[in-house]
């Protein structure tokens, strides 16, 4: 489509132009395409649900719309009949686009007042805030969005989904508020326990009765059925269909998320044998946050892979196995040792090692060099009083970097920091190698990684569980799982529901049961 | 395929790196064509060097701490405290030189103790702990000193513990000098140092591999304190007990660290550059002063020097930073960390480092 078409028809367009319509939109990152073609329309006053998996590109998607990526050429996006101009940050705000992220942006130690105002500006008479007009503003904004908060209130002392509601009163506030064309929500009720969703969506139904447009963008599918008039669904990145939420069932939601031709046997695995070996890490009704109660055992030789919905326990799981957070109940056991509760050191001791999904914050030293980042757990093997042994530490990371093909090859001495995201998890990966685990935790082993990376990462998971570990893998990429591990345990709701293995382990079947589809497949 | 340029940022003349030592090579031409008869004279180069070695010391003591992320601000009481203590007890008391010495670093590291004490278990933030500890030791030092300043010890052994010479040098820098190579060899070359500098790059980090970081944190700061302890006494036995002398090493010392991290290593604390800058601001207030005669030159330095040198190292960061964000949006997908989910347009996203492009 040329960009005078685009322009014909939105000048043709009814009365009420759509909040949102986005024509061909692409986005690609060097040679992979991570939005491809994409259509979407908000129509003004509607909830439009927006679905995907991890790395179906709904982030890109949304982080184009907000001017952070530049798009790629060819495609178009229109605000309220208005053109956005691509990449700038200031556009899509002028335009009417608002977004409240999953974290919210919230100053926890300021009032609900505050908060609100720190967007749309304090009433002021002198220099002094008004405080009569403050509170008052602030209750008129929290009404329209059928919240009753006390404007005093101290937003740490809320709960989830009131935080939500503040934050988007605050995203709608405005001086001038009949400018709001589009508010995004992104995935806002991944941390919200179940009693207080209904709450939150009571809020979107009024944002949406009051003229601007949804897009909604979640995991979740009782949500879509409750809140939405339309759905998509991005798959790959490809919009994979846009249809009414009434003419949708449940079943063939999941269809379109997981999508038909995916179901693969799981390939690499298959060979590993089963060890008859007693369990070398045992787990006993182990509970901390939104986990509930956990129980398994592993062998020695064993993948086990964890399924599970944002929100389901499955990011607490390995943490607190781990002991890198607390938990409340619960005894962990690798071979004969009992692990105190939060001693990492200890837990490393006994052989037990966590791979952590936030590699930035949780997973090393960005400021040490790769090398120093990899011999940080096991020193004592380097140290000879009074020195290091600099030449042997060397060396090792050269083997490391050689074995596990990080690039660029000879850069051990750079900062990790420096390194690209797959580089820095394979640097990683190789830290906890070398201590020669009898367990590896991985959690999101391969978020943010390139796919060389990735198979790399697989195949030394792999390879070290031939020589008699044992790993447990967490993931939300499902294709993952089933191509790694043998058995896949499926958390819902802090509890596991499911455990899969042989014929019953597909990339569909971890999803049904993961977003616990009543009507699943015999 | 070769070590890409673009990941190993590192200027060819090493300029980056070795900037104080450029600089310090430029102040000694300057000042020597400017002033040659009273600068470039081995007078000059003996009273820097020994005036500047306690402060040196200081400012290793400050370094360790640092080098874990954490602050000591009660340096410079904790080296009042020392020096009275290591007086009194001599002059007063009548105690022997190397039990009053022996007590006195004791006493210093029962102070590094508390402070790591009150900033790993109570977790008080360490700026906040060892600013109050400060106070509370100048309290200290009214109450052994009973508010007057004490009377040197005469003894020779004391007097000759600091004030004799070795090739030309006070034998202060020689002290320096072993208490600078001990650091180093503990920072550099052992697990130990390692440990330190992976608390102070990322706590959360260094804890789930393995660090006890508490541990390393409190080890920082009861060396530190110690490090003050031996400062102390030698400041004691070579200019005699002061109220004062400590309070007014704390921002020189600070200065020195933070232009330190900037040379040799940069981005890291370390041993031999923060001697470097030390001696560099040093020269260079020496130099001004022999031209000017003026006294508040050092003040002025020091002050500049350390908002200067942290302004440097945010700046380094920051590029660094937008290097690695460069490279982040080359790969296919987001690191789901929250350093990249970018804000819109709420006010609050400004607290994540990625919107503020």
């Amino acid at each position: 489509m040329t960009p005078h078409e685009v322009v014909e028809r939105a000048s043709g367009a009814g009365p009420l132009p759509p909040s949102l319509l986005v024509r061909g939109l692409s986005k690609s990152f060097g040679p992979t395409r991570a939005l491809a073609d994409v259509d979407l329309r908000v129509d003004a006053g509607t909830v439009h649900a927006l679905l995907g998996e991890n790395g179906s590109g709904k982030s890109t998607l949304i982080k184009t719309l907000s001017g952070y990526h530049h798009p790629d050429p060819g495609g178009s996006v229109e605000v309220g009949g208005q053109p956005l101009q691509a990449g700038v940050a200031s556009s899509a705000y002028d335009l009417g686009c608002r977004f409240v992220h999953q974290d919210l942006g919230l100053v926890d130690t300021c009032s609900v007042a505050d908060n609100v105002a720190l967007t749309a500006g304090f009433p002021t008479r002198c220099g002094a805030v008004r405080r009569k007009a403050l509170r008052r503003r602030t209750e008129e904004a929290l009404q329209r969005l059928g919240l009753a908060l006390d404007p005093d209130t101290l937003v740490g002392g809320l709960a989830a989904a009131e935080r939500t509601g503040v934050a988007v009163a605050r995203a709608l506030a405005d001086a001038d508020r009949t400018s709001v064309r589009l508010l995004v929500l992104d995935e806002p009720t991944a941390t919200l326990p179940d009693t207080e969703v209904k709450q939150l969506l009571a809020v979107v139904r009024a944002v949406a009765a009051s003229g601007v447009g949804v897009l909604y963008v979640t995991h979740h599918l009782d949500e879509v059925f409750e809140v939405a008039d339309d759905v998509s669904v991005l798959r790959d990145g490809r919009k994979v269909v846009t249809t009414k939420a009434r003419a949708l069932t449940r079943r063939e939601l999941v269809e379109h998320l997981v999508g038909g031709e995916l179901e693969e046997v799981s390939a690499a695995s298959g060979s590993l044998p089963t060890a008859h070996a007693a369990p070398v890490l045992r787990v006993q009704d182990l509970s901390a946050g939104p986990l509930v109660t956990a129980n398994f055992t592993v062998r020695p030789g064993e993948v086990v892979g964890v399924a599970g919905l944002t929100g389901s326990g499955r990011e607490t799981l390995l943490p607190a196995i781990f002991g890198a957070i607390p938990r409340s109940s619960g005894r962990v056991q690798i071979d004969d040792v009992i692990l105190a509760p939060g001693r990492p050191d200890r837990a490393i001791a006994a052989g037990l090692t966590l791979l952590p999904a936030d590699r930035v914050r949780l997973g090393g030293v960005m400021s040490m060099s790769a090398r120093e980042n990899l011999t940080l757990p096991a020193l004592r093997a380097l140290w000879r009083a009074p020195r290091l042994r600099r030449r042997l530490e060397v060396a090792q990371a050269r083997t490391w970097f050689e074995r596990l093909d990080v690039r660029p090859r000879g850069a051990v001495d750079a900062p990790l920091g420096s390194f690209s995201g797959g580089n820095q998890q394979k640097v990683l990966f190789g830290k906890w190698l070398r201590c020669a685990p009898r367990v590896l935790l991985l959690d999101e082993p391969t978020q943010g990684v390139d796919i060389g990376a990735k198979a790399e990462i697989h195949r030394q998971i792999l390879s070290a569980v031939e020589t008699g570990a044992a790993a447990v893998v967490s993931s939300s990429d499902y294709d993952e799982l089933v191509a790694l591990c043998r058995r896949v345990m499926v958390l819902r709701d802090g509890r596991f529901v499911a455990e899969l293995s042989n014929g019953a382990l597909t990339v569909a079947e971890v999803a049904r049961e993961a977003l616990g589809s009543e009507d699943r497949a015999a | 395929m070769s070590a890409s340029p673009t990941t190993r940022p590192r200027p060819g003349l090493g300029f980056d790196r070795f900037s104080g030592l450029y600089l310090w090579a430029l102040i000694i031409i300057v000042f020597g064509i400017w002033v040659p008869d009273l600068f470039l004279t081995m007078g000059t180069l003996h009273s820097v060097a020994a005036q500047q070695a306690i402060a040196a010391i200081v400012a290793l003591a400050v370094l360790v701490p640092l080098a874990a992320g954490a602050y000591d601000l009660s340096v410079g009481a904790t080296v009042n405290l020392a020096t009275i203590i290591v007086t009194v007890l001599q002059a007063d008391k009548g105690w022997s030189m190397w039990p009053a010495i022996g007590v006195t670093v004791v006493a210093c590291f029962v102070i590094g103790a508390v402070n790591g004490f009150v900033v790993v278990v109570l977790r008080v933030n360490s700026f906040i702990a060892t600013l109050g500890a400060a106070s509370i030791i100048a309290a200290l030092q009214s109450i052994v000193s009973g508010q007057r300043q004490p009377l040197p010890p005469t003894s020779r052994a004391w007097s000759d513990l600091t004030q004799r010479e070795v090739l030309g040098f006070q034998i202060v820098v020689l002290y320096m000098l072993v208490v600078a190579i001990i650091l180093w060899l503990v920072l550099s070359q052992t697990p130990v140092g390692r440990y330190i500098y992976a608390v102070g790059g990322n706590a959360e980090a260094a804890r789930l591999s393995g660090v006890r970081t508490g541990t390393w944190t409190w080890f920082s700061l009861t060396t530190s304190a110690t490090l003050c302890g031996i400062a102390g006494v030698l400041y004691a036995s070579l200019s005699g007990p002061s109220l004062t002398f400590g309070g007014a090493l704390l921002l020189p010392a600070f200065a020195a660290v933070f232009l330190g991290s900037t040379q040799l290593h940069p981005g890291r604390f370390n041993v031999w550059g923060t001697l470097i800058a030390l001696y560099v601001l040093a020269t260079g207030i020496k130099g001004l002063q022999l031209v000017t005669g003026v006294q508040w030159l050092a003040d002025l330095f020091n002050g500049v020097a350390v908002i200067t040198a942290v302004a440097f190292a945010v700046w380094r960061q920051r590029k660094a930073r937008s290097r690695r964000d460069a490279a982040a949006s080359q790969r296919s997908k987001g690191t789901g960390s929250a350093e990249m989910d970018v804000g819109g347009v709420t006010p609050a996203s400004g607290q994540q480092p990625a919107a503020v492009r």
